[in-house]
């Protein structure tokens, strides 16, 4: 095993083993879609409000789930940094690379895990309100919406560098909640319009619950897929470069 | 063994680090011979850690050098760290990890063989007596597992240097002295640099000692050089006399 795969192993059984990561990442966003799910139910068809179809919310709850990524590695990494354990691994001859790639596989990995769980209890739910998903496009979203997560967990690899282990967590709360919200999740932008959507184009999360819903229902309009998919994958790649520029920076600065 | 026909393993020159206006080291010129532990005393803020740090390559010096085993710390880093070991002061464990895991991910940061790794992980186990809590996690262990666990982390990649920085701080008696017996063990085939605050630990274990006052040698030799140099036995009354006289000024 190379160095960034001793890493990325350490990393992946100290956040299997927290239980809090089960709560978060899994039992909370499945709670929600439960939840929601008997919220449509309740609605009238005639009010037109589609948001919490399964097609829609299914997404959008895998999405959300994501944003919970970013919290457990932002924490993961400022714990580190807090104590002298990076300072420690400093002195070992693994470098910049291997943190980096440590901290993002199994995260990566994770998400991939927690979509599909997601996704399998959305198909059932789907089963059980007499709206059945399609199996391809369920699976087509799941993988596109892999680059939402690297966004994500790029995101919380910054944080978890700049930030100390109280600031962190807090920051990211603010972000998930800001992320879950002009994410448009929980409710229709596109029906309000106005300076809402306005705001919510301006903000990446938007795209990213636009390009689950779409690829679900095997949408792959430029408008609907092409657009979020092209703003989505130059934020992931912007974020992460940026992430570990900003790690990299930090550590040559704690070893001057 | 006869430090003085062993090779040079450790050497400084003119080391120093300033942070700011604040000099945390001003000048240090050591040298510390193959299978010598060599303690660092001094009150909290004279330098010790700050020494360590820069002869593990975790932080660059202002002024000066230091070489281990010839090797420039600034200048060859990475050939420095394959042959260092380093205890930091917090016992640096990964929480989650069983103790058997913590030596395992260690292992393999300095070593891709699978075999190897797990050959290093059961001679640790057995040097460091692990075996009784070689499954459970780090954070269910005491004060004294956990820095027994920290020593053995850094000794996985068979530093032939090991650093030890304050290795029995905040421990009872009982687990301090059992450490005192590993360290005496380690140091029969290793350099080892030790700080502590505590005299009789670095009067039991060391070969010499070297007293840092306000970043600088205030004194540095065998426990009866620094007797002479103070006037006085015992090495607490001799560190009283040395740095406490440098602190009146």
């Amino acid at each position: 095993m190379n160095r960034t795969m001793v890493m990325a192993w350490r990393n992946r059984k100290e956040l299997l083993r927290d239980p809090l990561s089960y709560i978060f990442c899994l039992a909370f966003p499945l709670v929600m879609l439960a939840i929601m799910t008997l919220v449509n139910e309740s609605i009238p068809k005639e009010a037109g409000m589609t948001v919490f179809r399964i097609e829609n919310l299914g997404p959008g709850v895998a999405v959300f789930g994501q944003t919970f990524l970013m919290l457990f590695t932002a924490l993961n990494v400022s714990k580190d940094r807090a104590g002298s354990f990076l300072v420690r691994l400093y002195a070992t001859p693994a470098n910049s690379r291997d943190f980096i790639l440590g901290y993002l596989i199994p995260m990566l990995e994770i998400s991939v895990m927690q979509n599909a769980v997601i996704y399998a209890v959305s198909w059932i739910l789907s089963l059980v309100t007499g709206n059945p998903l399609n199996a391809a496009g369920l699976l087509v979203s799941l993988l596109v919406l892999q680059i939402s997560s690297a966004m994500f967990i790029g995101i919380g690899l910054l944080f978890g560098t700049l930030f100390s282990e109280k600031a962190a967590p807090g920051l990211c709360s603010i972000l998930i909640s800001l992320g879950s919200f002009l994410g448009c999740i929980w409710f229709d932008a596109e029906s309000l319009g106005g300076v809402m959507l306005k705001i919510c184009r301006l903000l990446p999360f938007y795209y990213c619950t636009k390009l689950g819903r779409s690829s679900l229902r095997l949408d792959f309009g430029g408008d609907v897929f092409l657009l979020p998919l092209l703003i989505v994958t130059a934020c992931a790649v912007l974020i992460c470069t940026g992430a570990a520029v900003v790690f990299r920076t930090r550590m040559r600065a704690d070893l001057a | 063994m006869k430090l003085a026909a062993t090779k040079e393993m450790i050497r400084t020159e003119g080391l120093t680090r300033k942070y700011g206006a604040k000099t945390a080291v001003d000048g240090v010129n050591l040298s510390v011979r193959e299978g010598e532990l060599f303690a660092l005393l001094g009150v909290n803020g004279a330098g010790k850690t700050t020494t360590i740090r820069m002869l593990s390559c975790l932080a660059v010096p202002t002024a000066g050098e230091a070489f281990v085993d010839g090797k420039s710390c600034t200048k060859n880093p990475e050939e420095v760290k394959r042959i260092i070991g380093i205890s930091p002061q917090d016992t640096a464990v990964a929480e989650r990890l069983t103790v058997r895991e913590n030596l395992e991910f260690m292992a393999g940061l300095y070593s891709a063989e699978k075999a190897l790794c797990r050959e290093r992980t059961e001679k640790m186990t057995e040097l460091f007596h692990l075996g009784e809590v070689l499954d459970q996690q780090a954070r269910t262990l005491s004060g004294g597992w956990k820095r027994k666990l920290s020593i053995a982390m850094a000794m996985i990649g068979e530093p032939r240097v090991l650093f030890l920085d304050e290795p029995t701080l905040g421990l009872d008696v009982l687990a301090r002295r059992e450490l005192w017996k590993l360290i005496g063990r380690l140091k029969e085939k290793r350099t080892i640099i030790l700080t502590t605050h505590y005299m009789e630990e670095a009067e039991q274990l060391s070969d010499r000692i070297a007293i840092l006052q306000k970043g600088r040698i205030r004194a540095c030799g065998t426990l009866a050089d620094i007797e002479e140099k103070a006037g006085v036995s015992g090495l607490e009354n001799a560190f009283v006399a040395l740095a406490g006289e440098e602190e009146e000024r």
